[in-house]
């Protein structure tokens, strides 16, 4: 009986924090120390968040995972969030010690396809959070064939200062190139202007592209790929209540052959998807 | 801990409230299904519907605005897909219906009374999100009534008529849906509402308004079930914002025989169980052996 119970609660647990540093103006890193019962999470995947022991925000929280690490007998998690609204702005202010309620790994993350060995990362802004640690995992884990691990990673953001990660992306990424929207490092505008402008450079026949950021960003590189005949796999995001495909709120429409209007759960049937599934 | 609603007998006086536990499987993981009393699953449309345009979801202080609009898979691909893994459990299944016209109603729950493991329909009459139907029954006394005669026309399962606080007097819809021959209500739906994004001058939701949950309805649902306890003589399920077990036992004391657990399953998918050990708990501390020895037993005159 009790084992049971420990079973059916392995998901719902108590997160403490670890770390909670600004790394830019309104975006923070934190990093959460969780029970030997978190599950192995994949990259794309994502956890439920709650301030433990507060009413304010009623609803938990997605964020995807940022990275998973290993210490002595912990886990810990990292999160790569802004400040956005009242709930996020309460996040920021937490310190070391303080508890959250967490739920996950939750959601189908990345398929990594083994039929293809070059990985190519597109990230906008906050958007790097899933892409980073699907970047940590190709270079280290037994699962991903070495042959496998040539990772060419975009990264965009509005200012140098919000290249947030680019440190620790260059040690992993075979070439890293960055863009910003005032041209303060690297290229001068979009990251996926900046990522057309080196597909020369992409053999699009053996690559794999992986997406995360703003709706039409991620809108854009959908339309992009189309003409290279490249997979994609994007990482999307909607208002959440459940997290675990029950409420219906987190609702994406689907691309079908005809008329038909069906809805994707980011939470259950995502947030990973392949691009050709979403009517964009 | 036993309670009856109608012919149905539950274990206990939980249950989950439509729309918010999926099909019960998405739960699973979290929650002993075998546990709880009841099963109510997402609203059950004869055909398959995909439900309103996004966003549809929304928190507002202590709760939250949807407008889903009765997305859900059809009365027959629940039977054949969901159905089968549902009825192995040790909790009653109830299948909430809904029906654009009371023609749609009386087909849904005449396919569903020859599906083995269904224990009990609730009608839902008072959904906010829809065009047609839901809503629009459940505000007259008198189609409340007819979709309710319709229904106990084709079915042998007990009917619960699910009833909206979108009304000017809930009584009066109670007293005639069971009159028209409900077995039991469950009140109460959501409550219409809206929220408004300031800076783009746009409502939250992209069906302008929603249905409010959670714990900012529930002294509204608390109220409501109080007065229609008071004129109704089947019985009531209670529902609205009940997020802990004193919230529950509250519903009990005024009246309500059982619970429906909603928003609260979002927060915590544990919410159901936690809340039946909580109940559990309250009774053993005082020595109260059936929890029927609590349900309508609210005090109003004796000093406080």
């Amino acid at each position: 009986m009790c084992d049971s119970v420990t079973e059916l609660n392995r998901m719902v647990m108590t997160g403490v924090i670890h770390s909670n540093d600004a790394a830019a103006e309104d975006f923070f890193v934190m990093s959460v120390a969780v029970s030997d019962a978190f599950q192995a999470a994949m990259p794309g995947q994502f956890v439920m968040v709650r301030i433990k022991g507060r009413d304010f925000p009623f609803l938990p929280r997605p964020f995807s995972i940022f990275s998973v690490a290993h210490e002595g007998g912990t886990t810990i998690i990292e999160i790569f969030y802004q400040v956005v609204g009242k709930g996020t702005k309460l996040l920021s202010r937490l310190g070391r010690g303080d508890e959250l309620t967490i739920l996950g790994p939750l959601g189908k993350g990345f398929d990594i396809r083994q039929d293809r060995h070059t990985i190519v990362l597109i990230a906008g802004g906050v958007g790097i959070a899933p892409l980073n640690f699907l970047a940590e995992y190709c270079k280290g884990s037994d699962d991903v064939p070495e042959k496998q691990t040539r990772i060419i990673c975009f990264m965009g953001a509005r200012t140098a200062d919000y290249l947030i990660g680019r440190e620790r992306l260059d040690k992993i990424c075979d070439t890293l190139l960055v863009s910003t929207d005032d041209g303060s490092e690297g290229y001068c505008g979009t990251v996926t202007d900046c990522f057309e402008n080196h597909i020369g450079s992409v053999n699009v026949e053996d690559s794999t592209l992986y997406c995360c950021g703003p709706y039409l960003m991620m809108q854009s590189v959908a339309r992009k790929v189309r003409k290279y005949s490249m997979p994609c796999q994007v990482s999307m995001e909607a208002r959440m209540a459940c997290g675990i495909g029950a409420c219906l709120g987190c609702s994406v429409k689907m691309k079908t052959d005809d008329e038909t209007v069906r809805y994707l759960r980011v939470c259950k049937d995502g947030p990973v998807f392949d691009v050709a599934m979403i009517d964009w | 801990m036993t309670v009856r609603i109608g012919s149905l007998e539950l274990k206990n006086p939980v249950m989950t409230a439509s729309g918010t536990f999926g099909y019960g499987e998405e739960f699973a993981p979290y929650v002993d299904l075998n546990r709880l009393g009841a099963v109510v699953v997402k609203g059950l449309s004869l055909e398959p519907r995909a439900g309103n345009e996004p966003p549809r979801i929304m928190e507002t202080a202590a709760g939250m605005l949807n407008a889903v609009g009765l997305e859900n898979i059809g009365v027959r691909a629940f039977v054949t897909e969901k159905l089968p893994y549902l009825r192995q459990h040790d909790a009653a299944v109830i299948a909430n219906i809904f029906g654009e016209t009371i023609d749609e109603y009386s087909r849904i729950a005449e396919i569903l009374n020859g599906a083995p493991g269904v224990d009990a329909l609730e009608v839902n009459i008072s959904c906010p999100n829809v065009k047609k139907g839901g809503i629009a029954f459940g505000a007259d006394p008198r189609d409340a009534a007819e979709v309710t005669k319709r229904v106990k026309d084709v079915t042998d399962l007990p009917v619960i008529v699910k009833l909206t606080p979108n009304v000017t007097d809930i009584r009066a819809i109670a007293e005639s849906v069971e009159q028209a021959g409900a077995d039991a209500l469950s009140l109460i739906n959501t409550i219409r509402g809206m929220s408004v994004d300031i800076d783009k001058r746009i409502p939250h939701l992209k069906n302008i308004t929603g249905g409010l949950s959670g714990p900012a309805i529930k002294p509204i649902a608390l109220r409501m079930v109080w007065e229609v306890a008071g004129v109704a003589s089947v019985p009531i399920i209670g529902v609205g914002g009940i997020n802990t077990a004193s919230d529950a036992i509250e519903f009990l004391i005024v009246g309500a025989t059982a619970v429906q657990i909603g928003t609260a399953n979002f927060v915590n998918p544990r919410a159901t169980e936690e809340i039946l050990e909580g109940i559990e708990r309250y009774l053993r501390t005082r020595h109260i052996y059936d929890v029927n020895d609590v349900i309508g037993t609210l005090n109003v005159r004796e000093e406080m």
